[in-house]
């Protein structure tokens, strides 16, 4: 599995052909093999957006079980006016953002590896052989820099950059998740980029 | 915005390489079967609730502990404080247990001399109430001020003169 591919909405209709409405009335009635189908559908989307969060493996494994959990305790108070992916969302982001302020100043990277496609990203390649001053410098250098850039954020500002530039999700949805309006949205991510610009000026160069 | 966009497609360019951190082989095969085990063991049901009932009835408490995961250095900084708390709170206690300094100087002051024992011993051990006075007065160097009389004129139970009554063998 990868997490190369943005992250889109989800489709209503996903593979099992059930509604994600139907799942979530089911789910709600303590149909737990609905839920299941739930947690498979967005495990994958949950635990990156964590994970890009915490920079660690177990952490995101932790908490994106304990999104899952919440959000089935929480079932009976969905009301349906997001769809359950940004609800759900709401609540792993809630989970991390609170997660990350009693971790403060407490930072362990268990970063997992980068895939193999990465190597033959003609992107990346082009990056790390022409706009990179130390040529040998090598991919997995540039992910540990990143990261330290990207910690060097506040939780907003990480959680925004993250949601937008790392998994695709719209300012729109990003807005309704981090429960802000779309302005502070787009002034976060500016602010972000313009951070993590400065943090990583030595791969900045042309 | 569209200008800074552009100056920030490296940046864009590099975060994807977060795209590629790949979790761990196998990861998702039983994630959600984790979840739903979790679920049915109620294990998360019983710590959360605890967690949040807590937080509902004692958030200061909860908020208080929170300081201490965050800041691990002063949990040390909190039992050591305890600790001199409980040190010095001992030594008060001893302190006032024992007789102060000016006490003691003060019966020493009010020992008998040698000649006085003597009158002393010589005299009847009990010395005689003196009812009037309402002053009991023994051998005891403390005064004691206990009242040979209530305030009534009765004789105080407790208080008993001493009486020699001579017994014939």
């Amino acid at each position: 599995m990868t997490m190369s591919e943005p992250a889109a909405i989800p489709d209503a209709n996903a593979s099992a052909g059930i509604l994600e409405g139907d799942l979530v009335k089911r789910a709600r009635r303590g149909d737990l093999a609905a839920y299941d189908e739930l947690v498979k559908r967005y495990q994958e989307r949950i635990y990156a957006t964590i994970y890009h969060m915490t920079g660690n493996h177990e952490d995101a494994n932790d908490l994106a079980q304990e999104a899952f959990i919440k959000a089935f305790q929480a079932l009976k108070s969905f009301k349906g006016g997001s769809s359950f992916y940004t609800w759900l969302y709401r609540i792993a982001i809630n989970k991390t953002i609170n997660f990350l302020k009693q971790r403060k100043n407490r930072h362990h990277f268990s970063l997992n590896d980068l895939d193999f496609n990465t190597e033959h990203n003609p992107d990346l390649v082009a990056l790390i052989s022409h706009k990179t001053p130390q040529r040998d410098a090598g991919l997995a250098e540039l992910q540990k820099k990143l990261n330290e850039a990207l910690f060097k954020l506040s939780e907003p500002h990480r959680m925004v950059v993250v949601l937008h530039d790392v998994q695709g999700v719209s300012h729109e949805e990003i807005a309704e998740a981090m429960n802000c309006n779309i302005g502070t949205v787009r002034s976060r991510l500016f602010y972000a980029r313009q951070q993590l610009q400065g943090h990583l000026a030595e791969y900045m160069q042309p | 915005m569209n200008g800074n966009e552009n100056n920030f497609e490296t940046v864009k360019l590099l975060l994807k390489l977060k795209q590629h951190e790949e979790p761990p082989p196998g990861y998702f095969h039983n994630f959600s079967g984790q979840v739903i085990s979790r679920i049915r063991a109620g294990e998360a049901g019983g710590a959360q609730g605890f967690a949040e009932q807590l937080q509902a009835t004692a958030p200061w408490l909860v908020n208080f502990l929170r300081i201490f995961e965050t800041k691990p250095g002063l949990i040390g900084a909190f039992a050591t404080s305890l600790c001199l708390l409980l040190v010095v709170g001992l030594f008060i206690a001893e302190r006032s247990d024992s007789v102060p300094k000016n006490f003691q100087s003060v019966a020493e002051n009010t020992q008998p001399t040698l000649d006085s024992v003597a009158s002393v011993t010589a005299a009847p051990m009990l010395a005689a109430a003196d009812p009037a006075s309402g002053i009991a007065v023994s051998t005891n160097p403390v005064l004691s001020l206990q009242p040979a009389t209530t305030l009534f004129g009765q004789q105080n139970p407790l208080f008993q003169s001493a009486s020699f009554a001579p017994v014939n063998h």
